[in-house]
């Protein structure tokens, strides 16, 4: 009885492994198909033509522009998530502030990104003036990723051994020398991951940016109070305006090739602090 | 001459009571031993004296005077450079032997290279582990062994120069001649430092201290000195206590 059921749920393991595995290879080579087509180089390095526009010519723009969004979204949600968790975990003595503290981040985690883009829109772009810019969007993006970032950094903190903290404390050092010193080298890599996570997660999303400074067409932003193009806006008004459906496919791949690369990237970063701390 | 004097102290985690009422003086420049069954509230009383023990969740109230001056009173980083500890569980960090002898020093301003490395040896010299170590001392401190880890830790408290040492039974992860030298270098410092030391061996206790203290669950029980107490000790508890372990 208990080898058959040992087996049914190796089986069923192997099985949930399989189909996740399978899927994502799916979608991966099925957008890799379609989209081969039209990656050149020029699609990559040009600006779009044509008429309507995007039919022709390339998305470097929405390439540029999306990576900035996620250096601003990125930059100002993990001063906000680490500030946050450091507090929470380190200053804040008492439980009520810090369920309080939960309760909030939570809820906004819940919010809705559409919603988030609603707020963005008359908060940032109309009552403080901001215009639909690249500061407005990224700044957006960073509410939406900051309990993503917030939610871990406060738990690899937590998971930090307790008895080195008393240590440093014992040799008279404070909670400031503590954090810098001890704490945040020791979890970095965990904040990175996070954080790379996330800049992919803001990467890819397209509603909170639609009302706040995602434009069809801008050139390579200027300045923070540019509009700008992003690649899942872009994608989404070629597909839904039926453009092209092979740029498309070809914006897609982008994509999905950039994400690929920051999580690579992330990836050996962390495995090369680790080989470092060794 | 005392360094440190407990006045009706008492220490609580949450509602309950870990010390009782307990009035002690320490003297200055000699090794007093606490030795008492487990649970008795040993650690706590050493997390006391250097204000360890609001940071672990307890709560302390009556008075503790540090060379005259009441230890609430003081700022409580200040206290614990010049009361070190070394707990019962050894937590070097997780960088390099050197790294964890620097990391204090550099906190109080020393930048120099030379003067750094320079503490780094001398510390480890003082708690024997130099001759195993002096190699690597680019190895990370979490591949040490147990024993060789608690006198990195012993070396590390030692780089703050603190003027009392309290040891949360030091030798409990040693073998018979690490032991040896642990007792040896604690002699050695005694003449400059106080030294606190908690330990389950009655014979350690004999052995290297002028004093010793006796708890019973969170009372001091009897306090002499360490040759009279273990030859003729005045409470019956005490008496027990000793002969259980010896006979
Ligand atoms: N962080 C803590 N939170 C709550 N209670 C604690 C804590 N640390 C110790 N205690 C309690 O305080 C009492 C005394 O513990 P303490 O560690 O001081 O004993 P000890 O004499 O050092 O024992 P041992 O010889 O086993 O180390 C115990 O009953 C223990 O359960
Ligand atoms: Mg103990």
């Amino acid at each position: 009885m208990k080898k058959i059921s040992s087996i049914f749920f190796n089986a069923w393991i192997l099985f949930s492994g399989l189909l996740a595995l399978l899927s994502a290879s799916f979608i991966f080579i099925y957008i890799l198909k379609n989209g081969f087509k039209a990656m050149t180089w020029e699609f990559i390095l040009s600006n779009p033509a044509g008429i309507p526009l995007g039919s022709e010519g390339g998305i470097l723009p929405a390439i540029i522009g999306s990576l900035l969004l996620m250096l601003i979204s990125c930059v100002f949600a993990s001063i906000l998530a680490i500030s946050t968790a450091v507090y929470i975990v380190f200053y804040c003595k008492s439980k009520r502030m810090e369920s309080l503290a939960h309760v909030v981040i939570q809820c906004m985690a819940g919010v809705p990104s559409i919603i988030l883009g609603l707020f963005g829109y008359t908060f940032m772009v109309a009552n403080l003036k901001m215009g639909r810019s690249l500061i407005s969007a990224g700044l957006t993006l960073g509410i939406m990723i900051f309990p993503f970032i917030q939610v871990r950094v406060e738990k690899t903190f937590r998971e930090f051994s307790s008895s080195m903290l008393l240590s440093s404390y014992a040799l008279g050092t404070t909670k400031l020398y503590t954090l810098l010193r001890l704490v945040l080298p020791q979890s970095i890599r965990d904040i990175v991951s996070a954080v790379t996570l996330a800049g992919g997660f803001a990467m890819g999303a397209a509603a909170p940016i639609i009302l706040t400074g995602a434009v069809i067409f801008a050139p390579i932003p200027k300045s923070l109070s540019s509009p700008v193009m992003a690649l899942p806006f872009h994608l989404y008004i070629l597909t839904g305006e039926g453009i092209s459906i092979e740029k498309s496919y070809g914006t897609a791949l982008v994509l999905i090739l950039l994400l690929f690369i920051i999580n690579l990237v992330s990836i050996s970063l962390t495995f090369w602090r680790k080989e470092a701390t060794k | 001459m005392n360094v440190l004097q407990l006045k009706s102290f008492y220490a609580y985690y949450g509602e309950k009571k870990i010390i009782n009422d307990m009035d002690m003086k320490i003297e200055k420049n000699k090794i007093t031993a606490i030795i008492g069954p487990s649970g008795c509230g040993k650690s706590t009383f050493l997390l006391s004296l250097n204000r360890m023990l609001e940071e672990s969740g307890g709560r302390a109230a009556g008075n503790i005077l540090f060379n005259g001056k009441d230890i609430y009173s003081m700022p409580k980083e200040e206290i614990r450079k010049r009361i070190g500890i070394v707990f019962q569980k050894p937590a070097p960090f997780p960088f390099s032997i050197y790294k964890n002898l620097t990391y204090a020093p550099v906190y109080y301003g020393i930048r120099d290279k030379s003067r750094l490395r320079e503490i780094a040896i001398d510390k480890l010299k003082i708690s024997g582990l130099y001759d195993e170590v002096k190699d690597e001392l680019g190895m990370s401190a979490l591949k040490l062994s147990g024993g060789q880890q608690q006198r990195l830790c012993i070396a590390r408290a030692l780089t703050v120069e603190p003027e009392v040492l309290l040891l949360d039974e030091p030798c409990s992860a040693l073998d018979v001649k690490n032991t040896a030298n642990i007792e040896k270098m604690l002699r050695n410092l005694a003449g400059d430092y106080t030294i606190v030391i908690v330990t389950h061996n009655l014979y350690q206790a004999k052995r290297i201290s002028d004093y010793t203290a006796f708890m019973l669950d969170g009372e001091l029980i009897e306090y002499d000195e360490t040759a009279r107490m273990f030859s003729s000790p005045q409470n019956r508890r005490t008496r027990e206590y000793i002969e259980g372990i010896y006979g």
